[in-house]
């Protein structure tokens, strides 16, 4: 109801509504110590950049070595999507919002739409799944990561979640 | 000015008593907001406003607590799924000649005919309550209670088959952030010599991953229960939604294109008409194909191998091999080269190489032309 109240002082355009609507308390923040590792990381060493973050919505994303966040699905996500028959993924050159709707998985269960856990660009998208969208179902955090894009702003990571309080999101969900 | 009023507040959840304040008096509405539902019918026909009615629903209204219905029929119109190619799944040079719309969804699913015949029903949800199965079942068994003799039953794909043989509903759905839609047909008295004309490839030699449909023998309900209704069939169907789901439901009319009750709604029928998004979202493919050339001087016939990539809706590249003896291979090169860049549609095609041809006006005029004829009638 709230979320309806909040649209009548918006103006009508459909694009800017969406962002607002699942903005609002649904992303928790890293704690501080993890903060202060990931500033340190991008500069030096790689020992922490292989770490996922995730987002409300099953989304993951890693960010490489050079800077570059790599985005798949989680585990929980493939499980629940069931074999994944296409994949619609963004054109490269895609400018995205974080939570902007990216693309789609259709699977038997539906069509699922897939939300950018970041702002940024569309560097790569990954080909192998125009022939195996089952890569999606079989390899979620290797090779079936979706598309790559540029991290415009890197302080969006923080509000994502790490693989622990993933963990406890989930487990909040199922019960 | 009443009905919108009523409607806006029945999107809202809003309870009885806020309603007498604004004057409206709706005394079917429920207070207790758990066991009122809310049926809705659309007063319109375009399938693009009623595509864009149920996105705007879906991202607009708080389906948490409690589900919608939303019941609806178009003008004849060929409506795909999201990832689907037009080209291979329906004919579209005869939709042209017939009038027929073609739109492309945002749920999954494949290739379905709509006109005044068929009933489209949505069921909202939350994601939690996403439940196909259940959903079908409304229909099933307002259908057994209608005419106890109907042999109907729900699929492991959900469909619904008639007499365990014929096709009269398929399912298709979405999933966003939030909330789903499942939403499905029923043909109760579609045209069905128009049904299965304009459900044929329009391009032959398609190579593509996308998704594809899966053909079905189908029938009308008014074939086996000719008695039944199209009004009785919709009070069935309202009932045995509440029934399922144990709920006094709230009925009312909607006006799609109404920007006062959905506003924002006009952007997404303006998308969804879109060449952009009902051609150009279809996912790469490949055309292989072989042509039939004419001269009326030669006796023999002779055709030429077309190899063509087309990416967002546009020719990405063009390869044509051409009998040496017929036609200079320079001549087929500039026409390849022509279409590259250029939207796979025979009209644009045509526009592109008129130039050309004009330029052309020596001995292998006509069978350019005849190639260029035979190119864009494989364009659909």
């Amino acid at each position: 109801m709230a979320a309806y109240a909040l649209l009548r002082s918006m103006s009508s355009s459909f694009s800017s509504v969406l962002p607002l609507l699942s903005r609002s308390g649904s992303l928790s923040p890293a704690p501080l110590a993890v903060k202060t590792l990931f500033r340190r990381t991008l500069a030096s060493s790689s020992r922490f950049s292989a770490a996922l973050k995730f987002t409300d919505k099953h989304e993951w994303v890693r960010v490489e070595d050079d800077g570059i966040g790599t985005v798949g699905i989680s585990n929980f996500a493939q499980e629940a999507l069931g074999d994944v028959v296409y994949c619609g993924l963004p054109e490269v050159g895609t400018q995205l919002a974080q939570q902007d709707e990216f693309g789609a998985l259709e699977s038997v269960k539906a069509a699922s739409e897939l939300y950018s856990p970041l702002t940024g660009e569309v560097v790569e998208v990954n080909s192998l799944l125009a022939d195996k969208p089952g890569l999606v179902n079989k390899s979620c955090y290797k090779d079936g990561w979706l598309m790559k894009m540029t991290i415009a702003k890197p302080a969006e990571l923080d509000s994502l979640m790490d693989e622990a309080a993933y963990e406890r999101y989930i487990r909040s969900i199922e019960d | 000015m009443l009905q919108l009023r009523r409607t806006l507040a029945l999107l809202k959840g809003e309870t009885g008593n806020q309603l007498a304040r604004t004057g409206s008096s709706l005394p079917f509405l429920d207070s207790a907001n758990n066991s009122s539902g809310l049926v809705l019918q659309s007063q319109s026909t375009d399938v693009y406003q009623n595509l864009a009615l149920e996105d705007w629903i879906d991202a607009h209204v708080d389906l948490q607590q409690r589900g919608i219905l939303l019941l609806w029929r178009n003008q004849p119109a060929v409506v795909i799924g999201r990832h689907q190619n037009p080209w291979s799944e329906c004919n579209l040079p005869a939709m042209r000649k017939m009038g027929i719309a073609l739109a492309r969804r945002r749920s999954g699913g494949g290739t379905v005919f709509h006109d005044h015949g068929n009933l489209n029903l949505t069921f909202f949800a939350s994601k939690k309550a996403y439940d196909r199965k259940r959903n079908l079942k409304v229909v099933t068994e307002a259908l057994r209670r209608l005419r106890p003799n109907l042999d109907v039953r729900a699929t492991d794909r959900f469909d619904i088959l008639l007499n365990g043989h014929y096709k009269i509903s398929g399912t298709a759905s979405r999933l966003s952030r939030k909330s789903s839609y499942h939403h499905c047909t029923l043909l109760h008295s579609a045209d069905r010599s128009a049904l299965s004309t304009v459900l044929r490839p329009s391009c032959p030699g398609i190579l593509s991953n996308a998704t594809p449909s899966v053909p079905s023998p189908v029938a009308n309900l008014i074939d086996h229960a000719p008695s039944l209704a199209w009004e009785e069939l919709l009070e069935a169907l309202v009932q045995q939604y509440n029934t399922e789901f144990g709920l006094s439901s709230v009925f009312t009319l909607v006006d799609p294109s109404s920007e006062c009750v959905f506003p924002g709604v006009g952007n997404i029928s303006t998308e969804l008409r879109s060449w952009d998004w009902t051609f150009g979202r279809t996912p790469k493919f490949r055309v292989e194909t072989l042509l039939e050339l004419r001269d009326e001087h030669l006796p023999a016939r002779c055709s030429a191998q077309l190899q063509m990539e087309v990416k967002g809706g546009q020719v990405e590249s063009c390869r044509l091999d051409v009998p040496a003896g017929w036609l200079p291979l320079w001549l087929s090169r500039q026409l390849s080269d022509v279409l590259v860049g250029e939207r796979f549609c025979p009209h644009r095609a045509a526009a592109a190489v008129t130039a050309m041809l004009r330029a052309e006006k020596g001995q292998f005029h006509s069978r350019l032309n005849n190639l260029c004829e035979a190119v864009l009638a494989m364009m659909g």
